[in-house]
């Protein structure tokens, strides 16, 4: 595949390039969630016992299928840059994108201070030398991420299909290396979940545990980012988002077999590493190398994919004017939405030098379950105004409105088990988003041209 | 080793912010604010996709 | 309906609202931080006895644990800290109040905004 990227002002207009197929679609997905099979997902552990974080990896597992099935068949259809913004802003309206492409833009960039913090800290464990901080290992990955972002979206992915690819596999080779078969060799889950222990805080824990389950697939509905730079949208997005469902629910079942077989609960629910850990113990050096290195891999791809979402998101955000105009500049060579990239690196890098990694990934927890609410309602507007037939759509899911439906309940859920434990977090986050609607629909509003939102050759919504 | 690399790490972070803060600057300076926001939204559909049944 | 032609927003004022949302990300996400309210909630029962029985760890944690470096007192302060679930109704009630009043006004203005935008964009034609 040659791209030729020379000076290309085709008349008097620059825009994103279509480049991207099916596997970058895939490798943006799976790129941006795998890490949490590395760390975070474990924290349920921690919540509500090893039994709980099985519970949650399917149920959620559920509500991410219910988010990729809805997502599918929206973006398939409103194919921009934005992806959950510009679906906001044709279906609901104006103030809804604006706190849209905010729950985006944060979600991603918490999620690539997370990956961040991760990789320093990873190395300097790996080290164990005195002194050794993790602040030159965080800026050499954003400020690297973001020059790669900055160069072009086709070498960004084609890189992220790499590395996840290898993150992956080492997954894969670490299951079947601890004869998954046979218990008692390598693997004692029988010895280590027990009934005694299995739900430490009984069925309360289960639900509090929704908070990091969310973290086996948070990122998944980012392939949506992608949809400009995608040659053909219809097709390649549902394709590639599926793909990546059930290659990460595969992740997450053989991630929670392993790791559950290895460590006790109480471990398995702090460490930072769980399968760099799991590695370790099985007393492979080679598998600890290589579970270490995908570690790394992993937070890298991840970090990756969010500078690569985030920017377009905040990008969408200056073309409406939503935000000042200027931020919707992309660069005449590389194509790249770089002023946003640009933007969003100092503030990534200012609070992956001050948050810790659990309040990182808090923040982006939080970000993205606002985020799912509103795509449940969102679905359903969206059916309402245009009934199928209407419009031309990519994909249409099946059992409209259950996933609808489920998505909602799950989110309510979910919100419930924020609460238990993280709530004063959860309502500071809200009131900002509040206070900072205010100020858009009040103030910056004025600025912004009202029919030319509407950007798809569409008829008339129903009921307008 | 590591302590090596980490200020390899602080050497490869400054060298790229500084390339992108001037290319930042070179793109800025030749080309007019015009061109550099002219994307729109939803251009290549309106070509590629019909949304008529 | 005529259409509406925004303002045109000077410079400054480009400069400004830049500044106001980047002064309003981080206090959301840096002042809970400052406050101690971010984290989990979660304290040690400090127990008397230090040993894998009294921690409630079979042979096969134990072994597990000293595999990891740890020993019964390294890994009591792990063990111990607990998360302790009790539903607080009046934070929860003012919980849901906040997200609900959120998604309302955030549909309702939407609403208004979203018919302006319709009226313009099919009216035109």
């Amino acid at each position: 595949m040659t791209i030729a990227l020379e000076p290309a002002v085709h008349g008097d207009r620059v825009s994103l390039l279509r480049v991207l197929g099916p596997a970058h679609v895939w490798a943006l997905g799976v790129g941006i969630v795998l890490v949490g099979e590395f760390t975070g997902w474990n924290f349920s552990a921690d919540k509500g016992g090893a039994l709980a974080a099985l519970i949650v990896c399917w149920i959620v597992g559920l509500l991410y299928t219910s988010v990729a099935m809805i997502d599918s068949e929206v973006t398939s259809t409103v194919a921009a840059a934005g992806g959950q913004y510009a679906q906001a802003k044709h279906i609901v309206g104006p103030l809804m994108a604006f706190n849209v492409a905010l729950f985006l833009v944060f979600a991603y960039t918490m999620l690539e201070v997370s990956d961040a913090i991760l990789l320093g800290d990873t190395i300097v464990a790996k080290a164990g030398v005195d002194g050794l901080t993790h602040n030159s290992f965080i800026a050499a990955t954003i400020v690297v991420l973001a020059w790669l972002n900055y160069r072009g979206v086709l070498m960004t992915l084609n890189v992220n299909f790499i590395i996840t690819a290898i993150a992956y596999i080492s997954i894969v080779i670490l299951f079947f290396s601890v004869s998954p078969w046979t218990q008692g060799a390598v693997l004692k889950l029988n010895e280590l979940v027990t009934p005694g222990n299995a739900l430490p805080y009984g069925w309360i824990g289960v639900i509090a545990a929704f908070q990091f389950g969310i973290w086996y697939y948070l990122g998944i509905e980012g392939t949506t980012q992608a949809a400009e730079e995608v040659r053909s949208p219809a097709r390649s997005l549902p394709y590639g988002t599926m793909a990546g469902m059930i290659t990460l629910l595969i992740a997450a079942a053989m991630t929670w077999y392993v790791c559950a077989s290895l460590m006790p609960w109480e471990y398995l629910g702090i460490t930072y590493y769980p399968l760099w850990d799991a590695g370790k113990l099985t007393g492979s050096p080679l598998l600890e190398n290589l579970l270490f290195i995908a570690t790394l891999l992993a937070a890298i791809a991840s970090a990756n994919g969010c500078i690569n979402d985030a920017a377009r998101a905040w990008f969408s955000l200056g073309r409406d004017r939503y935000l000042p105009s200027w931020f919707s500049a992309v660069h005449p060579r590389y194509r790249t939405p770089y002023r946003s990239i640009l933007f969003l690196l100092p503030i990534a890098l200012a609070f992956a030098f001050i948050a810790d990694l659990n309040q990182a990934i808090t923040f982006s927890i939080l970000s993205g379950v606002l985020q799912y609410t509103f795509m449940s309602i969102n679905i359903m507007m969206f059916r309402k105004k245009w009934p199928l037939g209407s419009i031309r759509r990519g994909y249409t899911h099946p059992f409209h409105p259950l996933p609808a439906i489920v998505l909602f309940c799950l989110c309510v859920v979910t919100f419930f088990a924020i609460f238990l434990g993280f709530g004063s977090q959860l309502i500071a986050m809200v009131a900002f988003y509040f206070l900072i609607s205010l100020w858009f629909h009040f103030y910056r509003y004025k600025f912004v041209r009202r029919g030319d939102q509407f950007t798809m050759p569409w008829p008339k919504p129903q009921g307008y | 080793m590591w302590v090596a690399l980490s200020y390899a790490c602080w050497g490869i972070s400054i060298v790229l912010a500084l390339w992108m803060l001037y290319d930042w600057f070179k793109v800025d300076t030749t080309y007019s604010e015009e061109v550099l926001t002219s994307s729109r939204e939803g251009e290549l559909e309106a070509v590629s996709e019909k949304h008529r049944i | 309906m005529s259409r509406y032609t925004p303002p045109v927003q000077s410079k400054a004022g480009q400069v400004f609202d830049i500044v106001v949302v980047v002064v309003a990300i981080f206090v959301a996400l840096w002042l809970p931080l400052k406050l101690g309210l971010a984290g989990a909630a979660k304290s040690i029962d400090a127990l008397e006895t230090k040993t894998w029985e009294a921690l409630g760890q079979n042979p096969t944690m134990a072994s597990i644990w000293e595999k990891l470096g740890y020993t019964p007192e390294t890994a009591h302060d792990i063990i111990q800290n607990r998360f302790h679930y009790i539903i607080d109704w009046p934070t929860l009630i003012i919980m849901a109040a906040v997200l609900i009043g959120y998604f309302v006004f955030l549909f309702r203005a939407s609403d208004r905004e979203y018919r302006d935008v319709i009226n313009e964009k099919f009216e035109d034609k």
